[in-house]
């Protein structure tokens, strides 16, 4: 853009290319009492429109809770301390994709990518290094693994608390365990191709059902509507999307025999804060309304406890640009303030250099920082949902209830969301999904600075970026050969013989002990993984 | 008239990184302009996506990256391509690269390199005038 245009603009005078929320609803010129007129009951009380308790942030803050985890557990391990130093308040912990898919570092197909996104986790072992000097009952943790793996981290997790003497009722936090959507959303292939799809939504099942009686402290499942979200599909669609998938999981559960009240308080989402401020808080007001409702109504919970929407939010990186990166340290802030105003149990705001590499302890802090201001300087963490009776807000915040209501009866006539994901529905509703939000910044419709307005043209970004150290994925791929060679080997085979016999021939048994047994025999995760692959006959990409 | 036959490009991931969004994108703009685009998908060996370059008598081969796995990778691929005498099959890398790392991955073969937020009309001109002629 040249200066002319710049100044041409001013002469126009400026204005946005539409009135449109990012989920396509159109924004009116003023909301006044004639578009509500309502009433909404307080916070704390059904359906929790303005908050799941009375006082809100008033009796305790979010949890500032930044994902972390790369390379080696022993580095992993020193990124949380340096994050808990600095006043991170809980532990977010992401593991690698090799680990998520059930591989060890030493397979050919895993070598390039051990330790980038998250931290390699294979052995028992390698969680009593990550949890160094870290009290297990003292700060809450969130485990980022799906099943079937979330069986074997979490199993590695409940053997270093018995080690440690803790008691397992005292362990706070969460295991992901979403089976569909932890991956990168609920995109067919990469949620199907290292592991049997219908063994993946079983493990996840047997981990809660496991979890339920042993841990109260616990959350057995985060709905990953985050990772929905960002596929690129809209507002509606995650909550609708993640809603579903969870009333699958209920239903699951009760099938076991398992009665509502004693899970379903114990389940929670992780869920995105996009840009447009007011129709993500008008979301999550909304997600609170129907989970409440649909507990009650559909599942017949009776506990309040149940009926509580408790979500993680993480700032939508689709909102994050590579171009001038600065501006994405402004653009979180307000996300991060979205979350606030909606009422999220924690945040994890994303770093300003996520287009580029993992977060360097520098931009960690910054997060943390965001959070510190926004909860301390504002004074908007003051009353509890300041944005209650709104015209705006409490109008968008049943439109969307509607839509999210309709679009979940879609999903309910075609069979529940698993079905749906299974027969390609999801797939398809995802990729016109992104054509369309890629459309829309390049027609501009979606305006992003840096990127189709106001952009540098000949921009040189100077950014600090985070680099792995060169010998992690060696040094790893040695441990790993070594830990396998120096063990004792006769329980290893002995434990990974009955995880096999089980899955061949007692497809109904819960795994999660004998998969406990494995670890604690010193089994890999990707030697267990086999054992239950080889019993299915399931063979992965090579 | 004489017929000209489209140029094929076969796009896809490597190793275990399953973020595909952009790569969705950008196949769908190069079909839209007239592109055969080959999508070899997810978790592809190096060695399987020139397999599928010889096999389906490519162009071009363009990979996705996001996780920092790109110099490892590219690395792999280029020398494949020299091994086979598939030197004239340009290597196209897009995704989420680090400034600093965008000459590397030239220097080791790459023809060009998109990172987050390239405009599609560049992309498409950019491999227009690779693959011209």
């Amino acid at each position: 853009m040249n200066k002319e245009r710049k100044f041409s603009f001013y002469l126009e005078g400026e204005r946005i290319p539409n009135f449109k929320s990012l989920s396509g609803i159109e924004y009116k010129e003023v909301y006044t009492q004639s578009d509500w007129h309502g009433e909404v009951p307080n916070p704390g009380q059904y359906p929790f429109t303005r908050g799941i308790h009375k006082d809100m942030y008033r009796g305790r803050l979010w949890t500032r809770r930044q994902q972390s985890g790369f390379g080696t557990p022993q580095q992993s391990n020193e990124r949380i301390r340096y994050l808990l130093k600095i006043g991170q308040t809980g532990i977010n912990m992401d593991v690698d994709v090799a680990t998520k898919l059930g591989l060890d570092p030493d397979h050919p197909l895993a070598q390039g990518d051990v330790g980038l996104q998250g931290t390699s986790l294979c052995t028992f072992e390698d969680m009593k290094t990550l949890y160094t000097d870290i009290p297990l009952d003292r700060v809450s943790s969130t485990l980022i693994v799906q099943p079937p793996c979330s069986a074997i981290v979490m199993a590695q997790y409940l053997l270093l608390a018995k080690e440690r003497g803790i008691p397992w009722e005292n362990l706070i936090g969460t295991i992901m365990n979403c089976a569909i959507t932890q991956f990168v959303g609920p995109t067919f292939e990469a949620t199907t191709a290292f592991f049997p799809i219908d063994l993946t939504i079983k493990i996840g099942l047997d981990v809660m059902e496991y979890l339920v009686p042993r841990t109260p402290r616990w959350n057995i499942i985060n709905i990953n509507a985050y990772n929905i979200r960002e596929t690129g599909v809209n507002a509606v669609q995650e909550a609708a999307f993640a809603i579903s998938l969870a009333a699958d999981y209920i239903k699951g559960l009760m099938d076991r025999g398992l009665e509502i009240d004693s899970f379903a308080h114990r389940m929670a989402f992780f869920s995105a804060a996009h840009i447009d401020l007011f129709e993500e808080v008008a979301k999550l007001r909304a997600m609170r309304r129907i989970w409440a409702r649909m507990l009650k109504e559909k599942f017949g919970a009776k506990s309040n406890r149940s009926m509580w929407f408790r979500t993680a939010i993480q700032t939508s990186a689709l909102a994050l640009t590579a171009q001038q990166p600065l501006n994405n340290i402004v653009r979180a802030t307000i996300q991060t303030l979205a979350a606030v105003l909606g009422g999220a149990q924690s945040i994890h705001t994303t770093g300003y250099d996520e287009a580029y590499s993992l977060p360097t302890e520098e931009s960690h802090k910054l997060s943390i920082r965001t959070q510190q201001i926004i909860a301390y300087e504002t004074k908007v963490a003051n009353s509890v949902d300041p944005l209650g009776g709104s015209y705006l807000v409490e109008t968008l915040t049943e439109q969307l209830e509607e839509q999210i209501w309709e679009l979940m009866k879609v999903i309910e006539n075609k069979g529940g969301f698993i079905q749906c994901f299974k027969e390609g529905w999801v797939e398809e509703q995802i990729n016109e999904a992104r054509y369309k939000w890629a459309n829309a910044i390049e027609t501009g419709q979606q305006p992003m600075v840096g990127v189709n307005i106001f952009r540098d043209e000949d921009e040189d970004v100077k950014i600090n970026i985070f680099r792995h150290t060169p010998d992690m994925q060696t040094t790893r791929i040695q441990y790993i050969q070594d830990y396998k060679s120096k063990r004792e080997q006769e329980p290893v085979r002995r434990a990974l013989d009955k995880i096999y016999n089980l899955v061949r021939r007692r497809p109904d048994i819960n795994l999660f002990e004998p998969i406990m047994e494995a670890v604690e025999a010193r089994a890999t995760l990707q030697e267990i993984c086999d054992a239950m692959r080889q019993a299915t006959d399931f063979v992965i990409p090579s | 008239m004489v017929y000209k036959r489209r140029k094929r490009i076969v796009l896809g991931k490597v190793g275990l990184d399953a973020h595909d969004n952009g790569l969705r994108i950008v196949s769908k703009w190069l079909m839209d302009s007239g592109y055969e685009v080959i999508y070899a998908g997810l978790y592809n060996t190096p060695e399987r996506i020139v397999q599928v370059a010889i096999e389906e008598n490519a162009d071009a081969i363009g990979i996705s990256f996001l996780g920092g796995e790109h110099l490892f990778y590219t690395d792999k691929l280029a020398k494949l391509l020299k091994g086979k005498d598939m030197g004239d099959v340009k290597l196209i890398i897009g995704g989420v690269i680090p400034p600093d790392d965008v000459d590397k991955l030239k220097e080791l073969g790459a023809s060009s390199v998109f990172t987050p937020g390239t405009m599609r009309d560049t992309i498409i001109s950019i491999i227009d005038g690779i693959l011209k002629g």
